[in-house]
């Protein structure tokens, strides 16, 4: 996982919010498509008519992560036309945690100096050597960040105290490669669930399944229509009346799992699937175990599953998954 | 009820010149300054009008009676009964216009009218002597105000009305009396004007339908149909048209049955057109030729060939096309009603299909045996089909379960080949890194410095380069906002003129609505204008009422012009009485202070506080005279008033009409007591 960040790191983009109340997509580097430009002004919070901040969003559109974070501007001698502005940072890998100080870091010198070109020398610093040098006090280290370390940062436990046995039904979608969508009002409640659900396939440490903030647009749709399985995130309450979006629908601000009619049949649960739901919950009330460790046993559990499938037949860990939990 | 309201202005107008009596506080050189012989002519206009206005309401003023002082007790309660009566008829139930003979029955009589006035707000204290013993002033107020109160909608003119729906009324009555005017014509003879006017319903258009007669001829079920189950012939009717039409085009059609000619030109064939067509009425020579020859075309084709289906439909089309001529356009011939009617029959009536049937199996039965092969040959046919449909069928069903199949693998391969191709991408940069990093391999040390410098170099480049475009991008985008900015404040400059453009428009179509008011107003007036009687000489009221109004401005002036006078009087008066006092206060001082001193000084000054006391009680003296005068003034306006209303002459009837009234009650007690 230790790549250079020169292939992690795909551009950085400036969207600015001026008095007239306009959002302009007003700096980028080194370049970036019309498609990819209208997707990142739709996501990032400028252009919302509710004008509702948020300081820090991510999600995935074909295979590329975009990381956006926002600041108000208040009384700055630099910026005198500008009330907000975003950060867009987009990158090949899934990190959360890296982007939001990195972006933080660059938003901190974007403020203080009203021009990029101060804004470009930490990113190619990053770019090139991994390292720059905060504002403040100390320096972004990118090593610092590790891949698996964002895979780990949900908390488990949390989702399944919040679903209990129905994580079951979570598990079962996931090894079987369904597509899930997630609800809620806020987008922030949805970053923080969706992260965590990979965690419960943790043998495929796949988190390219994962689009966390999706719109209801044309575009978008059609991108997420050609991934097999994933798990997409909307705000939008309209996504429940789109059975073609998904296979297990999660209503989170209602703590609600529907299960899609058509998939109702690969979905039926066995005593199998009873077992692994004992499993789970038992393992995340137990206090003294900490969120790595429940995933730890979900992950040997699976491992127990595939290897005794393994023994029946050469085919597909997933392909065969299925067959096994059909029993 | 002929009461205009001109009258009524005019007539309020001198009212309020009337009115118009010069304050009591002005003095009398003042009051001379009024123009003393215009008041009775004045009196004379309200008069005039006043009993114009009652003659009007249907009081019956006698030609003598010239000013409202002339007028009898008899006739001012018929007068003020006659205007009760028309301002509210509830209030004038059981008022009777002629005096009673009896006293007491003349004092409730006066109590009851007086109450009357009273209940609508006549002005001053109105009693039974107010009719009784009248006097002139009051009488002339009373009647003013009554004849002020009559209802304007009645008293409208209704020869002449005044508003939008009253010419609407009028218009109507107008159309109403023409018609009254014009006299009834036949239905046959009118013309159409006259129909729209009388009615034309009773040249409804002749209506056709075809009917089912009874005959003795045909097959035994036919005749047994005619005798059972044949309605009569009223019953086969809509209820609408009635039955005469169609039993005069039946009777027609039998008529033109039975003659020869006809049989000859429809005989021929025997197809289901043998049937009376009644076709002398109007079906063209030419069309009647044609079909004539597409029939015989027909029928020898039907001779040979075996018969198949078509052949009854050519007949058909046949017919058809003989109806079908008659749907051509709006004016229907006889002829062509005819024909329809008959294909009516032949697509509704049970009789008519059941010949039909027998037609054409007269027409199949030559042939039935053949039929019957082909029929044989047919339904193998079919089943060969039936078996050849399932196995395709069977085959469709087998080859989509394969496509299926190989759709899903299609779809596989391709997922499979898109990862491959990634991880080919992939690979192959790997592998373009991998060679140059062996090709530097072997002198490590350098290259990596070298590359690190190039790294370097190239970051510093990009650095400049961003710096530059920095240069130019700032300025763009400044000027972007900038025009926005201005823009947006365009934009509300821009609503807020479209604002103030909708409000003009607004104001110009209330405008224009309002000149459309006037227009219409004007339009009323000029009519009114037309109705109005000549008889009333509208110059001379004109010219009265420009005079009357020159009147008022000149005493208007005048008013001014006094109150002007009495205005400086009074500031002089208050500046030397101002002097005075200050003249006295020095002058006062100045003594008093010589006065300890000197004995003549103290003398002087007793003089000085005597002067000054008798002085002003002279000033008291003068001004209370003055009040007195005005008193005297004032007293002498009421003695005026007073004389005015005849005080000892009714006094007198007063006298005479109690002694009536006890007279009256004294019979009655001795009644009483005889009783």
């Amino acid at each position: 996982m230790a790549e250079p960040e020169t292939q992690l790191l795909l551009g950085v983009g400036l969207i600015e919010k001026d008095t007239n109340g306009d959002a302009l997509w007003v700096w980028c580097f080194p370049s970036t498509t019309t498609e990819l430009r209208d997707l990142l002004l739709r996501k990032c919070c400028l252009t919302n008519e509710n004008k509702l901040l948020h300081t820090f969003l991510f999600g995935q559109y074909k295979r590329t992560w975009f990381y956006i974070t926002t600041m108000e501007v208040q009384d700055s001698p630099v910026l005198k036309k500008v009330t907000h502005f975003s950060i867009v940072l987009t990158a090949k890998d899934f990190n959360p945690e890296k982007y939001a100080a990195f972006t933080r870091i660059l938003c901190r010198i974007y403020l203080k100096y009203g021009s990029p070109v101060k804004m470009m020398e930490s990113y190619i610093a990053v770019l090139t050597k991994g390292i720059c040098q905060s504002e403040e006090n100390g320096s972004f280290l990118s090593k610092d960040f590790d891949a698996r370390k964002a895979y780990l940062a949900g908390s488990i436990k949390d989702i399944v105290s919040q679903f209990g046995m129905e994580m079951v039904i979570l598990y079962t979608a996931l090894m079987l490669k369904k597509r899930i969508v997630v609800y809620h009002p806020r987008i922030e409640a949805i970053q923080e669930f969706t992260r965590t659900l990979p965690a419960l396939v943790w043998h495929r440490q796949d988190w390219s399944i994962l689009h966390s903030y999706v719109h209801l647009d044309d575009d978008e749709l059609e991108a997420l229509k050609t991934c097999p399985g994933y798990i997409a995130g909307f705000t939008d309450p309209e996504v429940s009346n789109r059975p073609d979006l998904y296979d297990v629908y999660v209503n989170l601000a209602d703590s609600e799992i529907t299960v899609s009619p058509l998939v109702k049949e690969p979905m039926t649960m066995g005593k199998l699937h009873k077992e692994i739901g004992q499993l789970i919950v038992q393992s995340a009330e137990d206090p003294d175990k900490s969120d790595s460790q429940v995933i730890k046993d979900i992950s040997l559990k699976t491992k127990e599953i595939l290897s005794t499938l393994a023994s029946f037949t050469e085919a597909s860990d997933d392909a065969a998954a299925e067959q096994m939990l059909k029993i | 009820m002929h009461w205009d309201w001109r009258v009524q202005k005019e007539l309020k107008c001198l009212g309020s010149q009337l009115r118009l009596v010069p304050p009591p506080s002005l003095c009398r050189t003042q009051v001379a300054l009024w123009d003393p012989p215009k008041e009775p002519r004045a009196m004379e206009e309200v008069d005039k009008i006043l009993i114009h206005s009652l003659r009007l309401l249907g009081t019956e003023v006698p030609e003598e009676v010239q000013c409202v002082g002339d007028f009898s007790t008899e006739l001012i309660v018929e007068a003020v009964v006659c205007c009760l009566r028309v301002i509210d008829p509830m209030l004038g139930i059981g008022l009777s216009p002629s005096l009673p003979p009896g006293m007491s029955a003349r004092f409730r009589l006066g109590t009851r009218l007086a109450q009357a006035c009273q209940v609508l707000g006549a002005p001053g204290d109105v009693g039974y002597q107010t009719f009784l013993y009248s006097t002139e002033p009051e009488i002339r107020r009373l009647l003013l105000f009554l004849v002020e109160k009559l209802p304007r909608d009645e008293a409208e003119d209704p020869g002449h009305p005044h508003g939008k729906s009253a010419v609407l009324l009028r218009a109507l009555a107008t159309c109403i009396q023409e018609q009254l005017e014009t006299p009834w014509v036949p239905p046959a003879c009118r013309s159409p004007w006259l129909q729209r006017l009388q009615g034309s319903n009773l040249q409804t258009p002749f209506q056709a339908q075809p009917l089912v007669l009874p005959q003795d001829k045909g097959s035994k079920e036919r005749r047994e149909y005619f005798q059972v189950l044949l309605p009569p012939v009223p019953q086969q009717l809509p209820p609408c048209p009635g039955p005469a039409p169609s039993l005069m085009e039946a009777h027609t059609a039998q008529l033109t049955a039975k003659l020869p000619s006809q049989d000859q030109t429809w005989g021929l064939g025997g197809n289901r057109l043998r049937q009376p067509v009644p076709a002398g009425g109007g079906m063209p020579p030419l069309r009647c030729r044609l079909l004539e020859q597409l029939r015989q075309a027909c029928t020898p084709l039907g001779g040979r060939l075996p018969p198949a289906p078509g052949a009854p439909d050519l007949t058909r089309l046949l017919g058809s096309f003989g109806a079908g001529g008659g749907l051509g356009g709006p004016t229907l011939t006889k002829g062509s009603r005819f024909t329809r009617a008959q294909r009516l029959a032949h697509q509704q009536g049970p009789e008519t299909l059941s010949e039909q049937m027998q037609v054409a199996a007269e027409s199949l039965a030559s042939s039935k045996t053949s039929e019957q092969e082909v029929q044989a040959r047919q339904e193998e046919e079919l089943g060969a089909l039936w078996a050849e449909l399932g196995q395709l069928e069977a085959e469709i069903a087998g080859l989509g379960g394969e496509v299926k199949t190989l759709e899903l693998g299609l779809v596989q391969m391709e997922t499979d080949a898109s990862q491959r191709r990634q991880a080919l991408g992939s690979r192959e940069w790997s592998l373009r890194l991998k060679r140059r990093t062996v090709e530097l391999l072997p002198d490590a040390d350098s290259n990596l410095a070298k590359l690190q410098l190039v790294v370097e170099s190239s970051a510093q480049r990009i650095l400049a380069l961003a710096g530059q475009w920095e240069l130019h991008r700032r300025p763009l985008l400044d000027e972007c906002r900038r025009l926005k900015g201005l823009r947006d404040t365009r934009q509300l400059e821009s609503s807020r003129r479209l604002q103030d453009i909708k409000a003009l428009h607004e104001w110009h179509r209330s405008a224009a609505t309002e000149a459309q008011h006037k227009e219409e107003l004007y339009q009323q007036l000029v009519l009114e204008l037309e109705g109005l009687p000549r008889a009333v000489s509208r110059a001379a009221y004109t010219h009265r009422i420009l005079e009357i109004v020159s009147n008022i401005r000149k005493q208007k002036e005048e008013i001014k012009r006094v109150l002007s006078d009495t205005r400086g009087l009074q500031k002089e008066i208050n500046g030397l009485t101002g002097k005075l006092e200050r003249t006295f206060a020095v002058t006062d001082e100045l003594i008093f202070k010589d006065a300890k001193r000197d004995e003549s000084v103290r003398k002087a000054y007793k003089y000085l506080a005597a002067l000054h006391e008798n002085c002003s009680q002279l000033i008291q003296t003068i001004e209370d005279a003055g009040s007195i005068h005005r008193e005297i003034r004032d007293l002498e306006e009421q003695i005026e008033s007073e004389s005015g209303a005849k005080m000892p002459a009714s006094l007198e009837r007063i006298l005479g009409d109690l002694r009536a009234l006890r007279q009256e009650n004294a019979g009655l007690a001795a009644r009483t007591h005889e009783a």
